[in-house]
């Protein structure tokens, strides 16, 4: 009968109030304006940007700081194969420009992720420092002053060229992630390694999948950026702090789930936008994400969305009030989220 | 039939030498219990076994195969499975997905049918949505030995699988134990209960710093006067 | 050829600083199992403090040195049970969400500082040396002698704490058994705060070297962060004696790329060395550091 209702998890309610939040943002350069949709052309890619580190960091748990490398290879293929001299086509260059990231993904990813958490986080961030530092000194990505790309000046263009990828792979992660094995595995692989391999699971093979997936992502994603904003540099699209912001949404709105990360995004966002326009661009910015950061990893882990979770909202009230008491660190055994 | 033959292994961390020149052979259909005071190498011995941790020297053979070296997700899909000393669980899955993690590649359908087998033995069916972090000790380490079957392994390794387990859930542990074995599987069970090794075992190895000091029959090394020696285990009554 | 030796005592002699650095880094990894992605901004803070000495309150740096060892040591202290606490919480993967909370803290030190210096480049007035020693035919800026100087004092008394103190030997317990260390009565807290606080005093001094060579900028902090990997890495993480040559190694390194190809490149000659080293050798070098 109705298979896809049947698929859709949630009840009556839910499933309503989704179709209408799936209408409300499939019109928005119908009803908004060129700034809001603007606005909500960034949320659009920064949830999936925030969604492509969760995958690493929230289902597989090794956190990667160099996300950004991935974004900036995105941006510049796309950059360099539309100047005059390749004059690509832009739909063109995306494919391009992923298929560079999951390569690189997979041929770092394959020494390092046979390691420790730690050293996958080193490598990745001295990944992306050391691409700033080429991109800026190299010729063909223009050096400091980067690469200007062919105007386009529709904003409801950029609308969907951010929303439909996100709507994409916010699904292909759910279904990848939530509703197959390979995402059972990726969990098994977070929560226990040794014994995630002792069930037969080839855990390097998983983890560089993983890997390869949350590349690819900002890889098209980075390209689609660059011909938004008309002009790159190293800065704009390889600065660290493109990362950092990746990571606090993810972590503000919640790792480890879909929905999370998007929450995140659009909170963190718009808080961003705000900042900006009563502080103007400000460094002042960093300072809040790092402290936002730290203090999310001390006194709210799960994210935001686990204040949603039924079970957990008490759960986690009760938490929070263990965590104040001086001396308690937190429950310990099997207590688990419970 | 041997299914399984260890042949000198040894395993050293610095100065320390967990596993010294270990040798034996599991044969088909057979539990074969390893008994030792703590530190003896037991748990060592296992994860030399299966692959996550690399041995110094010695090889081992699975069902007539050298996997001497293989990783462990490779000696896992070759037929051997094995629990760990504190569970090692999915602890932010439900005991229904650590099974389907386990599930061999293939059709969710073969997957399903195979949970559900697994689930019934091991009598935690109704218990298939709940998070395996909310389980009790006994029944963490039933999951634990329903996720090992999910692969149908020839040899199973056990390591103290009723630590602390709830006698009724121990007898669950038990009678699968024995069905199993009747349906052609083998063992290798680290137990610190001695009751539970007389009982099941056929033959026992003893460790003790690193070495078998005995082997024989449970009554044989239970009059080794080297065995009484270097650990004392009373049958509890 | 004289260049090339030239070039290579300048590199070895500011390798002592990166030795300094990654010794503290180090043990505080062992102790804390914490990669702690906030040492680059401990040396940037160090270097500021440095360039606060003169300006502020008219102190050569050498002699406010005493006065950064012991407020970054206060900072260290105060932060570590922070971290403590994430890294014994009982979420999944506690370890990285530590990691996470030192790149957050991290974040947090580079944005303060950025905001309140801005990007400008500012050099510590070391005004106790000056000019470049003359031996043979080699001419060595006294600066970097006295880093050197600095660097091997710092070490040694480090080394002296670790192996002669018993908390020094409490440190190194904890760093080896943790779990033991507890039962022997050994306050892992305290001491995992107490080693924090040395690593953080200590690398802020070396800061205010650093900022004297080189120049240094609020953004630099990443920049040593990676270096302090660098050395780590492939000395091996938590081996002392690791430390010890690869920060030599360190400087050798950067200063040939410097000198023979471009300073431009340093970061991704590093980065390739870092890289082929944990395909081929990821316990270090040395093959001393836990794998």
């Amino acid at each position: 009968m109705n298979c896809a209702a049947a698929m859709i998890p949630g009840t009556r309610w839910q499933q309503s109030s989704l179709l209408v939040f799936l209408v409300v943002v499939a019109t928005v350069p119908f009803w908004a304006d060129d700034y809001w949709t603007r606005i909500f052309t960034g949320v659009a890619m920064w949830s999936a940007l925030a969604m492509s580190w969760n995958i690493m960091g929230g289902y597989a748990g090794y956190i990667s700081f160099g996300q950004v490398a991935f974004f900036g290879i995105g941006a510049y293929t796309t950059a360099v194969l539309m100047q005059k001299g390749p004059g690509w086509g832009f739909f063109a260059t995306l494919p391009v420009g992923a298929v560079l990231a999951g390569a690189l993904a997979v041929l770092i990813g394959w020494p390092v992720l046979r390691l420790r958490g730690a050293y996958f986080a080193i490598a990745t961030w001295a990944l992306a420092e050391a691409f700033l530092q080429i991109a800026t000194a190299a010729g063909f990505t223009g050096g400091s002053s980067g690469l200007t790309l062919p105007i386009n000046a529709s904003t409801s263009f950029f609308y969907y060229a951010m929303l439909v990828p996100a709507a994409v792979t916010f699904v292909v992660c759910w279904l990848l992630l939530e509703r197959s094995r390979f995402g059972y595995r990726v969990k098994a692989v977070r929560d226990h390694e040794a014994a995630a391999e002792s069930i037969g699971i080839d855990t390097t093979r998983v983890k560089i999948q993983a890997f390869a997936f949350s590349a690819v992502i900002p890889g098209v994603f980075g390209g689609i950026y660059a011909y938004w904003i008309t002009f790159i540099n190293p800065t704009s699209v390889l600065a660290g702090d493109i990362t950092d912001q990746m990571v606090v949404m993810a972590l503000v709105g919640g790792l480890g789930r879909i929905w999370g990360p998007a929450l995140g995004a659009t909170l963190l966002y718009l808080v961003d936008r705000q900042f900006i326009a009563s502080f103007g661009e400000t460094t002042a910015y960093i300072a809040v994400l790092g402290g936002l950061l730290a203090l999310i990893v001390l006194f709210l882990p799960d994210g935001l969305i686990s204040l949603f979770s039924r079970g957990h909202r008490t759960a986690l009230s009760r938490q929070l009030l263990v965590r104040l008491l001086p001396g308690r660190g937190g429950t310990t055994g099997r207590g688990g989220r419970l | 039939m041997t299914v399984l033959e260890v042949s000198d292994v040894r395993r050293s961390f610095g100065g320390i030498h967990a596993v010294q020149g270990v040798s034996f052979a599991l044969g088909e259909q057979e539990i074969l219990g390893i008994i030792g005071p703590n530190g003896s190498g037991k748990s060592t011995l296992f994860n030399l076994l299966t692959g996550l941790v690399r041995a110094g020297s010695g090889k081992v053979r699975l069902l007539g195969r050298d996997i001497t070296g293989w990783k462990p997700h490779r000696i896992a899909r070759a037929g051997m499975g094995r629990t760990f000393q504190i569970p090692a669980l999915f602890v932010n899955m439900t005991v229904q997905e650590n099974l389907y993690a386990a599930a061999v590649e293939g059709d969710w359908k073969t997957a399903r049918q195979r949970t559900g087998q697994v689930l019934d033995l091991m009598t935690l069916g109704d218990l298939r949505n709940e998070l395996a972090s909310t389980l009790s000790g006994g029944q963490q380490r039933l999951l634990e030995f329903a996720r090992v079957l999910m692969r149908d392994p020839q040899v199973i390794l056990l390591d103290e699988v009723t630590a602390g387990v709830h006698p009724t859930l121990r007898q669950v542990i038990l009678d699968a134990i024995t069905r199993l074995r009747s349906e052609g599987r083998s063992f290798l069970v680290i137990e610190h209960d001695m009751e539970l090794v007389r009982a099941v075992c056929e033959r026992v190895i003893v460790m003790d710093a690193g070495q078998v000091v005995a082997h024989g029959s449970f009554d044989e090394i239970a009059a080794d006067k080297s065995v009484v020696e270097a650990y004392l285990g009373v049958p509890t009554q | 050829m004289t260049l090339f030796i030239q070039t290579v005592v300048n590199g070895l002699l500011v390798g002592g600083l990166f030795v300094t650095i990654s010794i503290g880094f180090s043990l505080a990894f062992g102790v804390l199992d914490v990669v702690d992605f906030a040492v680059g901004e401990w040396v940037m803070l160090g270097a500021f403090a440095g360039v606060a000495s003169t300006t502020w309150f008219g102190i050569d740096p050498i002699a406010f040195l005493p006065v950064v060892f012991v407020v970054f040591a206060v900072l260290g202290w105060l932060l570590s049970p922070l971290i403590y606490r994430v890294r014994t919480s009982h979420y999944a993967r506690p370890a990285l969400m530590a990691l996470a909370f030192t790149f957050g803290i991290a974040t947090l030190a580079r944005g303060s500082m950025l905001t309140a210096v801005g990007f400008d480049p500012r050099t510590v007035d070391i005004g106790v040396v000056s000019g470049t020693v003359t031996i043979g035919s080699l001419h060595i800026p006294a600066l970097r002698l006295l880093g050197f100087a600095f660097a091997a004092v710092a070490t040694a008394l480090f080394m002296l704490f670790l192996y002669r103190t018993r908390t020094g030997l409490a440190a190194r317990a904890v760093a080896q058994h943790k779990e033991y260390a507890g039962l022997m009565g050994v306050n892992v807290k305290r001491v995992s705060s107490l080693v924090y606080a040395l690593y953080a005093g200590l690398t802020a001094m070396a800061g205010v070297l650093i900022g004297g060579i080189y120049s240094i900028t609020a953004q630099d902090g990443p920049l040593y962060t990676l270096l302090a990997f660098f050395v780590v890495v492939l000395g091996g993480l938590g081996s002392v004696g690791g430390a010890l040559v690869a920060g030599l190694l360190l400087g050798l390194l950067e200063a040939l790329v410097t000198v023979y190809i471009s300073a431009d490149y340093t970061l991704a000659v590093v980065f390739g060395v870092l890289f082929l080293v944990l395909v081929i050798s990821p316990r270090g070098l040395l093959r001393r550091g836990l794998a």
